[in-house]
C-alpha cells in the first residue's frame, strides 16, 4: 500500500522548532551516537527522514519520539548542525498538537502571544470565579475555606479533572492506536495478557524511576554535581508534583472519612502534611533549577526555550511556591492577610495547570508513558518465548 | 646488401621479464648472428645509464640499426628513437620488440617456452632491422587560417582565441543566430550569469576582430586537401544557394549536442505537467515571480533524474551537467517561490528530487547542499525500481517511488509538475561525420585521440574537436576545450610548417593497375587517381595517409608498401621468428 506523502509536513513540524533540520542528509551519526537508540527502535535519523519526506503517519506513530530525553549529544556531534535533538523536541510538540483534536495545543505551542493571553485570561477567570463566592478573611487565624468555600474548590476541581480526563483520554487513545498499529499490535494489547509487566516498566521503572534517563543519558550530565543532574532535577519536579497531588487527594479523603477535617491544624510530622511539605520543597527545587538552567542555557535541552517551556515551568513554579507559602502562612503565629491572596492564586493556577495538561508541554506526562509501554512491549516480544 | 651493424639490447625490466625469460640465454643465441655487432642484456633498458651506454655503442661501433627487446612499443618507442637520434642514428632504423606484455607476462607458467618465444621475437626484430632504411619526417607548409564549425559558446570562444593568436578565422554557423544552446539560457550555474549575456559578450568580442569572418545559415559541406592545407567548402543558405571555398590549416569542430527527447509515456512524458529539463529551464527563465504552470501556482515539483541517461539499452553514459543544472534550477525555483510566500519557515515550493546517484562534482556539491538546505528532499531510487508517474483520479500527477532512507516503503508524491531530468545526446550529423572522417565512439560523440594527453585532437591531423560534440560538457568545460583547440591549432600552424611521421604507404606506380580497391579501404581519403606515363595509377598523399596499412593487403598487385613495415621486412621477420623452434 502506497502512502500518500504530506508535502507540507516538514513545514508543519518547523512551526514547533527544528529550524535547521533541512540540513540533515541522513548520515546517521546521530543514531550512532545516541545512547538510547537501539536496534528495535532507531532514532533520530529515521524520524527526521520521515518528517523531510512527508511521512506523517509514520512520524506520529513512532514510539521512538518519546524514548528520547534530549541529552543533546546528537546535536553536538551532528556534522551538518541540523540539531537532531532539537528536532526530536519539536516533533514531540508537533505530536502533542496532533494527538489533540481540539487544536488548542497547536495554538498554545505556535502562537506565543495568543497563548500568553489564554493563560492569563484563564488564570483570571479561575481567580474571579472563586473570588465571586468569597467569604470573610479572619484575622485571628487563617480560615482559608471561610474565604473561598471548600465545596466551590472541590466541584470546580472535579469539573476540571473531568474535562482533563476526557481530553487526555482522547489524546492517549489517538497516540496509542497509531503506535499500536505501527508496532503490529492491537489496541487491546494495552490491557491484554502481559501488559502488566510492560506497564510496570513504563510507569514505575522508567517514568517514576527514570532508569534509562538516569543511567543511559549520562553524557551531558557527567560534569554536574549530583544535585544538578538533569534527571534528578526533572525527577524532583515530577515527584514533587505527584506528591502534592497525592497530598491534596489524601487530605480530601481524610475529610471524607471524617479522620481530619480539611484545613484542620495538624503537627508538622502528620503524614499528609509531611508529604505535602516535602513534595512542595521538591517541586520548588526542581522547577527553580529548571528555570535557572534555562536562563543560563546550562545544557543543550535548556538552550532553546519556547513559550511552551516557560508556560509549564511558570505554572508549576507558582503552584509550588504558593502552596508552600500557604503552608508557611498557616503555621505563622499571626495569620498574615497575604495568606488569603496566596491561597487564591494557588488554587487558580493549580486549576489552570491541570486544565491545560493535555494542551501544553505537560502532555508529555501522559504520552511518554504510553510510548514507553510499547517500547517495553516490543522488548518482551523480542525476548519472549517461542 | 652490405653487412649491417645492429645493436641488440634485451631488458630484464627488473624481473618483470627476467623472472620468466632467461634473458642471458636469449642474448647468447643472437650473439654473432648476421649483422649483430652488439648484443647485451640490461636491468632497465629505459634507465639513463643504459640509454647513455646505447648511445656510446652506436657511436663507437658505428651501428646502423638498433633493436631493444623490452616492453610495449606504446611505452618506449619514442624513448629509444630519441636515443638513436641523439647518437646520430636515423630514428626510423630503431625497432622495438615486445617481450613483456606479449611474452613474459603472458607465459608466467612456462619459463622454457617464454624464453624460446622471446628469442624468436628478438630474431624477428633483428631480421626486420636488417632491411630497415633511414627515413625522414615529411615537412609540409601550413596555412595560417583556421575554421570553426559551430558558433555555440565553445566555438565562439575558440574563434576569439584563434584570432588572438594571429590566425585568420572563418566561423561557420548553421543557424541564423550565433550562440547555440547557451544563447537561449537565462541564469546558469554556478554563478547565475545569464547565458544570453555570456553570448552577447562573446559576440561583441567577435565583432571587434576583423580577422574573424562569420558565416551564419552556413554549413561545411566538403573538405579536401591535407593536413595544414585544407580546402573547405561552405554552403550558404541563400537564394540562390551559394558555395564558397576557403583555405584553412586547421578545423575546429564545435557542433554541440542535442537534448534527449523522452519516448511518449516514458515517465509519463506526454501527460500535461510532465516536462523535460530544458523546457523547465525555459519556464524558470520566463517566470517573473513564483513559478506557474498553465496559470496555476506550482507548489510541488517532482524531479526524476537520469531520464535517458545511464541506460543499458540506449545512452549508457552520464551526462554530467544535469545533476548540477537541476540542483541550480531547484534553488532558483525556491527563490522565486520565496518571493511570494509567507515568511520562513514556509519554503513556498516543495521539491522532491528522485535520483539514482547525485553527481554534483567539484564545487557544484555546494549547490546541492544549498538546495537540500533550502528544503528540497533528495530521494534515491534503485536502478531496477524507477519511479512511476501516473495521472490520479483527482487530475493531479502522482509519482510513486520508494525511499531508500526510510526503509523502502512505497510513497506517492502528489506533484503539480514532474520534471524529467534529460541529458545530452549526440547531434545527428551524418554528413559532417562523413566529410570530416572523424571517428565517433559507441556513444555517438566525436572521439579524441587520447582522453588525457590529446583531448582535443582527432586521428585526422588538423581537425580538432571542442565542446559538447565530444561528449557531455558544462559550458565552462566546453569553453576550456575550445581554448585547448586554439592552442593545438597554434601549435600546428604557427611554426608555418609541420613535420609528419614518414611511416606511410607508397605506391609502386609501375605495378599499379588502378583497380581502385585501395581507395575503397582507405579510411582517410588519402588515395587519388593520377596519370603517370600515360597510365592511370593510384597516388597516396603522404600528408593525409596515417600509415594504418589497410591498403597494402587490399592491393591485388602488391603494388603498395608501408614504409617501416614493407612486405620484405614482414617476411624476414616471420622467417626470423620461425628459426627458433621448440626442442
Amino acid at each position: 500500500m502506497s502512502a500518500l506523502v504530506d508535502v507540507g509536513l516538514i513545514d508543519d513540524v518547523k512551526r514547533f522548532g527544528a529550524a535547521d533540520v533541512s540540513a540533515c542528509f541522513s548520515c546517521g551519526q546521530c543514531t550512532a551516537m545516541c545512547p538510547l537508540s537501539s536496534n528495535d527502535g532507531t532514532f533520530p535519523r529515521r524520524l527526521i527522514r520521515y518528517a523531510q519526506v512527508g511521512m506523517k503517519d509514520a512520524l506520529l506513530s513512532s514510539k521512538e519520539l518519546w524514548t528520547c530525553f534530549y541529552c543533546g549529544e546528537c546535536s553536538d556531534t551532528c556534522p551538518t548542525q541540523a540539531d537532531p535533538g532539537g528536532f526530536m523536541a519539536a516533533a514531540r510538540r508537533y505530536a502533542i498538537a496532533s494527538y489533540d483534536k481540539t487544536r488548542l495545543a497547536k495554538t498554545m505551542y505556535t502562537k506565543p502571544v495568543l497563548g500568553t493571553l489564554i493563560a492569563l485570561v484563564l488564570a483570571a477567570f479561575f481567580a474571579l470565579f472563586m473570588y465571586r463566592e468569597h467569604g470573610p478573611q479572619h484575622a485571628s487565624a487563617l480560615k482559608l475555606f471561610d474565604f473561598i468555600p471548600e465545596p466551590l474548590i472541590h466541584y470546580t476541581g472535579v469539573a476540571v479533572m473531568a474535562l482533563v480526563g476526557l481530553a487526555g483520554l482522547a489524546g492517549i487513545l489517538s497516540a496509542a492506536r497509531s503506535i499500536a498499529k505501527k508496532e503490529g499490535l492491537s489496541l487491546g494489547s494495552v490491557v491484554g495478557r502481559g501488559a502488566g509487566k510492560a506497564w510496570w516498566s513504563a510507569l514505575w521503572t522508567e517514568s517514576l524511576g527514570q532508569k534509562r534517563y538516569r543511567s543511559d543519558c549520562q553524557t551531558a550530565q557527567e560534569a554536574s554535581p549530583w544535585y544538578r543532574k538533569r534527571w534528578l532535577i526533572h525527577a524532583m519536579t515530577m515527584w514533587g508534583f505527584l506528591g502534592l497531588f497525592a497530598a491534596t487527594i489524601i487530605d480530601y479523603g481524610l475529610a471524607l472519612i471524617h479522620v481530619k477535617p480539611t484545613g484542620a491544624e495538624v503537627p508538622i510530622w502528620y503524614p499528609v502534611r509531611l508529604l505535602g511539605t516535602l513534595a512542595g520543597l521538591a517541586l520548588i527545587y526542581g522547577t527553580t533549577m529548571l528555570i535557572v538552567d534555562r536562563l543560563r542555557k546550562a545544557n543543550r535541552s535548556a538552550s532553546d526555550s519556547t513559550f511552551a517551556d516557560w508556560l509549564l515551568l511558570t505554572l508549576l513554579w507558582i503552584t509550588g511556591v504558593t502552596g508552600f507559602g500557604i503552608e508557611l502562612a498557616l503555621y505563622l503565629p499571626h495569620a498574615p492577610a497575604w495568606g488569603y491572596w496566596v491561597f487564591l492564586v494557588h488554587v487558580s493556577i493549580a486549576m489552570e495547570l491541570m486544565l491545560l495538561l493535555p494542551f501544553t508541554k505537560f502532555a508529555h506526562a501522559i504520552y511518554r508513558p504510553v510510548a514507553l509501554f510499547f517500547v517495553a512491549r516490543g522488548k518482551e516480544k523480542e525476548a519472549g518465548p517461542g | 646488401m652490405s653487412e649491417r651493424r645492429i645493436g641488440v639490447y634485451v631488458c630484464h625490466c627488473g624481473g618483470n621479464i627476467s623472472d620468466y625469460v632467461d634473458v642471458e640465454r636469449v642474448v647468447g643465441t643472437v650473439q654473432g648472428a648476421p649483422g649483430v655487432v652488439v648484443a647485451k642484456h640490461t636491468m632497465f633498458a629505459c634507465s639513463d645509464a643504459t640509454q647513455q651506454e646505447m648511445a656510446a655503442d652506436i657511436k663507437e661501433q658505428k651501428l646502423d640499426g638498433l633493436v631493444v627487446a623490452s616492453c610495449s612499443p606504446k611505452l618506449h618507442t619514442t624513448t629509444f628513437r630519441g636515443v638513436a637520434k641523439r647518437a646520430g642514428l636515423n630514428p626510423y632504423t630503431y625497432n622495438q620488440v615486445n617481450i613483456r606484455e606479449q611474452c613474459s607476462w603472458a607465459h608466467t607458467d612456462n619459463h622454457e617456452g617464454a624464453t624460446l618465444k622471446a628469442t624468436g621475437l628478438v630474431k624477428a626484430g633483428i631480421a626486420r632491422s636488417r632491411l630497415s632504411v633511414p627515413l625522414e619526417p615529411m615537412v609540409v607548409q601550413t596555412t595560417q587560417k583556421a575554421m570553426v564549425v559551430g558558433a555555440g559558446i565553445a566555438g565562439l570562444r575558440a574563434a576569439i582565441g584563434l584570432a588572438d593568436v594571429g590566425l585568420q578565422v572563418f566561423l561557420v554557423e548553421r543557424e541564423k543566430k550565433l550562440g547555440g544552446w547557451v544563447g537561449q539560457f537565462g541564469a546558469m550555474y554556478a554563478r547565475n550569469r545569464k547565458g544570453t549575456d555570456l553570448i552577447a559578450a562573446l559576440v561583441a568580442e567577435i565583432q571587434k576582430r576583423p580577422a574573424i569572418t562569420v558565416y551564419t545559415n552556413a554549413e561545411l559541406v566538403a573538405k579536401s586537401g591535407s593536413f595544414g592545407n585544407y580546402v573547405a567548402t561552405v554552403r550558404l543558405d541563400e537564394t540562390p544557394a551559394k558555395e564558397l571555398q576557403v583555405d584553412v590549416g586547421s578545423i575546429v569542430v564545435a557542433t554541440g549536442f542535442d537534448t534527449y527527447q523522452p519516448e511518449p509515456g516514458e515517465f509519463g512524458f506526454g501527460t500535461d505537467g510532465v516536462v523535460t529539463l530544458p523546457e523547465f529551464k525555459a519556464m524558470i527563465d520566463a517566470s517573473p515571480g513564483p513559478l506557474t504552470y498553465r496559470g496555476k501556482r506550482v507548489k510541488t515539483i517532482a524531479y526524476i533524474y537520469c531520464v535517458g541517461s545511464r541506460q543499458p539499452s540506449g545512452h549508457e553514459y552520464c551526462s554530467r551537467f544535469c545533476c548540477a543544472a537541476t540542483a541550480h534550477a531547484s534553488l532558483r525555483v525556491a527563490e522565486l517561490g520565496r518571493a511570494g510566500a509567507r515568511p520562513p519557515p514556509e519554503p513556498g515550493v516543495h521539491q522532491y528530487h528522485l535520483y539514482r546517484d547525485i553527481r554534483t562534482y567539484g564545487k557544484f556539491e555546494l549547490m546541492y547542499t544549498d538546495s537540500r538546505e533550502s528544503g528540497a528532499v533528495y530521494m534515491k531510487f534503485a536502478d531496477d525500481a524507477p519511479p512511476v508517474v501516473a495521472l490520479g483520479d483527482d487530475g493531479k500527477l502522482k509519482v510513486t517511488t520508494r525511499d531508500t532512507l526510510t526503509g523502502g516503503e512505497e510513497l506517492t508524491i502528489p506533484a503539480d509538475l514532474v520534471v524529467l531530468v534529460t541529458g545530452m545526446v549526440p547531434r545527428k550529423n551524418n554528413e559532417l561525420m562523413t566529410l570530416l572522417k572523424v571517428p565517433v565512439g559507441t556513444d555517438g560523440f566525436f572521439n579524441e585521440i587520447h582522453p588525457k594527453l590529446r583531448p582535443v585532437e582527432t586521428v585526422v591531423d588538423g581537425v580538432l574537436i571542442a565542446g559538447a560534440c565530444q561528449g557531455p560538457k558544462s559550458a565552462s568545460e566546453s569553453v576550456a576545450s575550445g581554448l585547448a583547440a586554439v592552442t593545438q591549432s597554434a601549435a600546428i600552424l604557427k611554426k608555418g610548417f609541420a613535420e609528419l611521421d614518414p611511416l606511410v604507404a607508397t605506391v609502386n606506380a609501375s605495378a599499379c593497375t588502378w583497380c581502385g580497391k585501395c581507395v575503397e579501404v582507405c579510411p582517410y581519403s588519402a588515395i587519388a587517381k593520377v596519370a603517370a606515363d600515360g597510365r592511370e595509377v593510384a597516388e597516396i598523399s603522404a600528408s593525409t595517409c596515417k600509415g594504418c596499412g589497410g591498403c597494402a593487403p587490399a592491393c591485388p598487385e602488391n603494388a603498395i608498401d608501408l614504409k617501416g613495415y614493407t612486405d620484405a621486412q614482414i617476411r624476414a621477420a616471420i622467417d626470423g621468428m620461425l628459426e627458433e623452434k621448440a626442442a
